[in-house]
């Protein structure tokens, strides 16, 4: 998958599960300070990114190194061959 | 020069106001706890657990109340309800600036139990109370439990109050909230009473002891009933709280 659409789709999460304006989601936007995420929030987050991408992400111990939204887009680009999405 | 006595008349109601506050804080803590304590020993045989538990959350609550008369005339506190008294069992959601905050909710004519951070429960005494309480230490308790034991408070009519910054702001801005509260609301479908306080954030400021004087507010926001909000998800329904009290301490602070 295409970097750019697997950013978009991302987004589209934020958006769309998490009604965020589009101009809060930058790669710096800290999930927890600045998106104002917490913990519980986070498994909502990740469950709708697994529907998304259908793919299983819930155990993956790197989830808890994520902080930025730029984080998140390098986790998920680095599930790249298990991406399905469209 | 009029600025320079305004602020050595200002100091000096400071030093006054904290002499008179903690000195009657001393007595207090010296003869109104303990007379508390033997009324609340003396009923306990012959009430059930459940009355006892609202004879501790009743007295907890003239404890909060008289915290908040010390330090009169310096510190005054003022109550508003937007929407007359709220409904019997809900949860109240307050913004959270300063130690004085969790004093304030003595103000609520509710039997009600607090969703605490860690550190009230090693306070000695307060910290034995709160528990005899059934107060909710949030960060000791997993996910399930708390939505449990709250969710069941609620179905004895009992108030939930929460602080969903989960710390103290320090200052007028306003944190993140957590999800956890809504997620209740969400479960149960119980009103939620957002609570507006102003003019704590130096009563003390955080990091200090020296209380302030002047004027404390307490808003009591319209109810948010179940129909209202029913189909968010909690990431919208916190946000939507926090956004209507954030705006209504907009209104209050620039009007000041």
């Amino acid at each position: 998958m295409h970097k750019d659409r697997m950013i978009e789709l991302v987004n589209e999460v934020f958006l769309e599960d998490f009604e965020m304006e589009p101009q809060q989601l930058v790669p710096d936007a800290n999930l927890f300070t600045e998106l104002g995420l917490d913990s519980l929030d986070v498994v909502d987050l990740v469950v709708a990114l697994q529907k998304k991408f259908d793919v299983s992400i819930r155990d993956d111990e790197r989830i808890r190194d994520i902080r930025t939204l730029g984080d998140l887009y390098s986790f998920i680009e680095s599930l790249s061959g298990e991406l399905n999405a469209g | 020069m009029p600025g320079s006595r305004g602020s050595m008349l200002l100091r000096l109601q400071t030093i006054t106001l904290n002499l008179i506050f903690y000195f009657l804080f001393f007595i207090v803590v010296v003869l109104l706890v303990p007379v508390l304590v033997i009324i609340g020993l003396l009923r306990a045989p012959f009430l059930s657990q459940r009355e006892n538990k609202k004879s501790i959350r009743m007295l907890i609550r003239i404890y909060g109340r008289s915290m908040l008369f010390l330090g009169w005339p310096f510190i005054r506190v003022r109550v508003e309800k937007e929407a007359g008294n709220p409904p019997k069992a809900c949860i109240y959601v307050s913004n959270h600036r300063a130690t004085s905050d969790g004093f304030l909710m003595g103000m609520l004519h509710c039997e009600g139990v607090q969703v605490v951070n860690i550190w009230p429960f090693r306070v000695p005494l307060l910290g034995f109370f709160a528990r005899m309480a059934g107060y909710l230490s949030i960060r000791e308790m997993p996910i399930d439990e708390f939505m449990r034991r709250s969710s069941g408070l609620l179905s004895q009519g009992v108030s939930v109050i929460s602080f969903p910054e989960g710390t103290r702001a320090g200052s007028r801005r306003m944190g993140p909230f957590h999800s956890a509260l809504f997620r209740l609301a969400l479960q149960t479908g119980a009103p939620i009473v957002p609570i507006c306080l102003s003019g704590t954030e130096d009563k003390p400021r955080k990091g200090s002891a020296v209380m302030h004087p002047g004027l404390i507010r307490m808003r009591l926001l319209a109810p948010i009933t179940q129909e209202a909000y029913r189909g968010m998800s909690p990431f919208q329904l916190k946000n939507m709280v926090r956004d209507r009290i954030a705006s209504e301490l907009d209104r209050m602070e620039l009007a000041e």
